[in-house]
C-alpha cells in the first residue's frame, strides 16, 4: 500500500495547513502521529482503502519523511509568492514616485525571491512576466520602442495559440454568433462588420447557423478590418477566400470584403459598403479597449462609436477584458494586472498542458500595461460598467443576450475546460471568470431609435453626411476630405474584391 | 399455463413445445443470418455505441461497407445529441449541411465522440443529461470550425507554403481533464 499526495489548492489561504477536516471521505489518521510537526497528515490514496488495511499504516513508512519535506517545502514556495507580490507591488509604487534607485533595489530583490520561486506554475508563473516588464520600464528608455512592432503573422499566431489554450476567445466567438443570429432573424440580406478579422475562425460557425436557419439562409456578406499584409502577401483576401469556400460548401450566398487599416478610427463608414435594406452588425472583440489612447487629448472611442452608430446596426457585439487596466495611477494599475492576469495564468495552468504561445500572447499584453504610457499603451481594458456609460452616451441601448446564449456559453466553457470556469449572467450581458473572478465579458447593442436615421440614400456618401448632420457630434465629417488627410491612409483593399457565388 | 383436458406426461410435452418453436425459428429449414441483408445489418448496426460502430468495421468487408454509411452515424449522433423530440426532426437541411462539412462519420470522430467521452468522465452520463451538456448546434458549430481549418491555405498559393498548421481547433476536446 502506498500513500499519495494530495493536490494541493493553489489558494495561499489554505496554507495553514491541512488536516483531516479537508478530507472528509477518507480514513482518519493513524493514532500515531509524528511529536511536534503540524505536517504530520498522512496521506491516504483511494477511499476504497478498507479499514481492515489501517493497522499496516499505522507504523512509520519511509515515504513520510518526503511527504513532510514536500509539505514544507510549498510552505515555503507559498511565503516566498506572497513576499514576491509586495516586492513588485513596492517596486511599482516606487516607480510611481520616480524614486529609480529604490525601485531597482526592489526588483533585484524581486528577480532573488523569483529564484527561489518554481516559474513553471503558481505565483512565479506570472511574476517572472511582470519582473521581465518592470526591468524593461527601469532600464529601458521610454522613447524607444521596448519591443520591436508585433509583426502581424506573429500576432496571428499567438492569437490562434490563446483561442485553442483556453475557452476566452471561444466564448467571445459564440456568444457574439448567437447574438447576431437573433439580431438577425427574418432578414434576407446581412452584413457583418468584423473590427479584428484576423483568421476569421469566429465565422464558420455563424455561417453554418445560417446556413440551418429555417427558411433558408440570407444573402452573407463579411467586411473585415486588419492591419495590411506585408507585400507580397494578402492576408484578408486569403481568409475572404477560405470563408467564401466554406459557405459555397454549405450553400450560403456570400461575399467577402477586406479593409486593411492600422487602427479602427482609421476606418470610414463609406469604406464599408454598407448597402441599403441590409440588416447590419458589427462585431469587437477585444478591440474597443485599444480606442482610449488620449491622442492629443481625443480619445478615437468617440469618434469610432459615432461611426458605428451611423450605420444603424442591427446589433454591436462588444467583448471585452473585465478589468480596470485604464487607471491613471501606475500603482493602482499595476496592482489591478497582477492580480488579474494572475487568475488568467491561474486557469491556462489548470487546463493541463503547458501553452507558451498563450503565454506569450498574455505577456505582450502585460509588457504594455507596465511598460507603455501615453498614446503607446494600446491596452487600455475598462470593466463592464464604464463601457455602458460610454456606449449609452454614444447613443446605444443594450439588447440582453438572452437564456440560449447563457445556455450555449455554459455548454461550450463546460467542454472546453475541466472545472474553475464559470459563466455568469448579470443585466442582460454574460461574464466568464475563473473561480468567481470575472475576467471577459460580452455584450450586446443596438442603435437607439431617436438616433436612427431614416430616409437613407443609396449613395454612401450623402447618407454618411447625413448621419454626421444627425449625431450632431463633431466627428471627422469623413465626406472626401479627411480620409487624404492622413498620410498612411488606410486604403480599402480592393484586391479582396467582392467575392460572389 | 391452462391445461386442458387430461394431463399428458409434462415431459413429452414440453419437448413438443420446444420442437415446435424451433422449427418456427428456422423458418422451416433455412437460417436467418444478418449477414443476409444490408439494410437489416444497417439497422443493427446503428443502435451501437461509438466506439463498438467503429470496431464494426473491421469485422468484415460487409460490416465495413455498411457502417461506413453516414445514415448509421447520423443515427448515433442525433441519438447522443438531436432534438428531443427525436432522430427524425433533425431534418433533411441538417442532413446536406452536414454532408457538406464532411458528415456525420466525422462529426462524431472528430467532435461528439471525444466531446461526449469527456462530459462522460464526469460520470455516467444519461442521453438526457448529455442534451443538457451538449446540443447538436454546438457541435456542429465546432465542426465547422473545424472544416475551415481545414480549407486552410486554399488559394493562399504561395503564401501557404510553410505556414500551415494542421487543424487545431478542436484539440481542447481531447485535452485531459482535470477532476481532481
Amino acid at each position: 500500500m502506498g500513500t499519495f499526495p494530495f493536490q494541493w489548492p493553489m489558494d495561499p489561504a489554505s496554507s495553514a495547513g491541512i488536516d483531516a477536516s479537508f478530507l472528509p471521505s477518507l480514513l482518519p489518521p493513524p493514532a500515531a502521529p509524528a511529536a511536534g510537526s503540524d505536517d504530520s497528515v498522512s496521506y491516504y490514496g483511494a477511499p476504497q482503502m478498507h479499514p481492515a488495511s489501517l493497522p499496516d499504516l499505522a507504523a512509520p513508512f519511509p515515504s513520510r519523511d518526503a511527504a513532510a519535506d514536500l509539505a514544507m517545502r510549498r510552505a515555503e514556495e507559498e511565503v516566498a509568492g506572497i513576499r514576491l507580490v509586495h516586492l513588485l507591488m513596492s517596486c511599482a509604487g516606487a516607480v510611481e514616485a520616480g524614486d529609480h534607485a529604490l525601485a531597482s533595489a526592489q526588483l533585484a530583490d524581486a528577480n532573488a525571491s523569483l529564484a527561489a520561486l518554481s516559474t513553471a506554475s503558481g505565483i512565479g508563473r506570472v511574476a517572472v512576466h511582470f519582473t521581465d516588464a518592470l526591468s524593461r520600464r527601469l532600464f529601458f528608455s521610454p522613447t524607444s520602442t521596448p519591443q520591436p512592432p508585433a509583426a502581424a503573422t506573429d500576432a496571428a499566431f499567438l492569437y490562434h495559440h490563446f483561442y485553442e489554450a483556453c475557452p476566452y476567445l471561444k466564448f467571445a466567438h459564440f456568444t457574439a454568433n448567437q447574438a447576431i443570429l437573433e439580431a438577425f432573424h427574418g432578414c434576407d440580406a446581412v452584413h457583418v462588420v468584423d473590427f479584428s478579422i484576423m483568421q476569421g475562425l469566429q465565422w464558420p460557425a455563424l455561417i453554418q447557423a445560417l446556413a440551418l436557419r429555417p427558411g433558408g439562409p440570407p444573402f452573407l456578406r463579411i467586411t473585415g478590418i486588419g492591419p495590411p499584409s506585408p507585400p507580397g502577401r494578402d492576408d484578408l483576401r486569403d481568409v475572404g477566400l477560405r470563408l467564401a469556400d466554406l459557405a459555397r460548401s454549405v450553400r450560403v450566398r456570400f461575399s467577402f470584403r477586406g479593409v486593411a487599416a492600422n487602427t479602427l478610427d482609421e476606418v470610414q463608414p463609406w469604406m464599408l459598403q454598407v448597402s441599403p435594406g441590409e440588416a447590419v452588425a458589427v462585431n469587437s472583440v477585444l478591440q474597443l479597449h485599444r480606442l482610449l489612447a488620449d491622442h492629443h487629448h481625443h480619445a478615437p472611442i468617440d469618434a469610432v462609436l459615432d461611426c458605428v452608430a451611423s450605420l444603424n446596426p442591427k446589433i454591436l457585439t462588444v467583448v471585452e477584458q473585465e478589468a480596470d487596466h485604464n487607471k491613471p495611477g501606475f500603482l493602482d494599475r499595476f496592482t489591478e494586472a497582477l492580480f488579474y492576469y494572475s487568475a488568467v495564468f491561474d486557469s491556462l495552468d489548470a487546463s493541463g498542458t503547458a501553452s507558451p504561445m498563450a503565454e506569450a500572447y498574455l505577456q505582450r499584453e502585460i509588457c504594455d500595461i507596465v511598460c507603455n504610457d501615453g498614446p503607446a499603451r494600446a491596452e487600455r481594458h475598462e470593466p463592464l460598467s464604464r463601457w455602458r456609460d460610454r456606449l449609452a452616451r454614444a447613443g446605444l441601448t443594450a439588447v440582453p443576450l438572452g437564456p440560449s446564449a447563457l445556455r450555449q456559453a455554459r455548454m461550450l466553457v463546460g467542454l472546453a475546460s475541466g472545472e474553475g470556469h464559470s459563466v455568469e449572467e448579470a443585466d442582460g450581458c454574460l461574464t466568464l471568470g475563473w473561480h468567481g473572478r470575472p475576467l471577459f465579458s460580452a455584450s450586446a447593442w443596438q442603435a437607439s431609435p431617436a438616433v436612427a436615421v431614416d430616409g437613407e440614400e443609396d449613395n454612401p456618401h450623402n447618407s454618411n453626411t447625413s448621419n454626421v448632420s444627425s449625431s450632431g457630434g463633431d466627428s471627422n465629417n469623413s465626406a472626401g476630405s479627411s480620409s487624404n488627410g492622413k498620410s498612411r491612409s488606410s486604403g480599402v483593399v480592393g484586391a479582396a474584391g467582392n467575392m460572389f457565388l | 399455463m391452462c391445461m386442458g383436458g387430461p394431463p399428458a406426461p409434462p415431459r413429452q410435452e414440453q419437448q413438443d413445445a420446444v420442437l415446435e418453436v424451433r422449427v418456427q425459428l428456422l423458418g422451416g429449414g433455412s437460417v436467418h443470418n444478418i449477414n443476409d441483408n444490408a439494410d437489416i445489418l444497417s439497422e443493427i448496426l446503428a443502435r451501437l455505441d461509438g466506439r463498438s460502430l467503429a470496431a464494426a468495421a473491421g469485422v468484415c468487408r460487409l460490416w465495413a461497407a455498411v457502417s461506413r454509411r453516414d445514415a448509421v452515424w447520423e443515427e448515433l449522433c442525433l441519438r447522443h445529441v438531436g432534438p428531443a423530440s427525436g432522430p427524425a426532426a433533425a431534418g433533411h437541411a441538417t442532413r446536406t449541411v452536414v454532408a457538406a462539412l464532411g458528415g456525420y462519420r466525422r462529426l462524431y470522430r472528430l467532435c461528439l465522440g471525444p466531446a461526449l467521452d469527456r462530459l462522460g468522465r464526469a460520470g455516467a452520463l444519461a442521453h438526457a443529461q448529455a442534451r443538457e451538456r451538449l446540443s447538436l448546434s454546438l457541435s456542429l458549430s465546432l465542426f465547422s470550425i473545424d472544416c475551415y481549418e481545414r480549407l486552410g491555405g486554399a488559394g493562399g498559393g504561395g503564401a501557404g507554403a510553410g505556414r500551415q498548421q494542421p487543424p487545431s481547433s478542436l484539440l481542447f476536446l481531447c485535452k485531459p481533464v482535470d477532476v481532481s
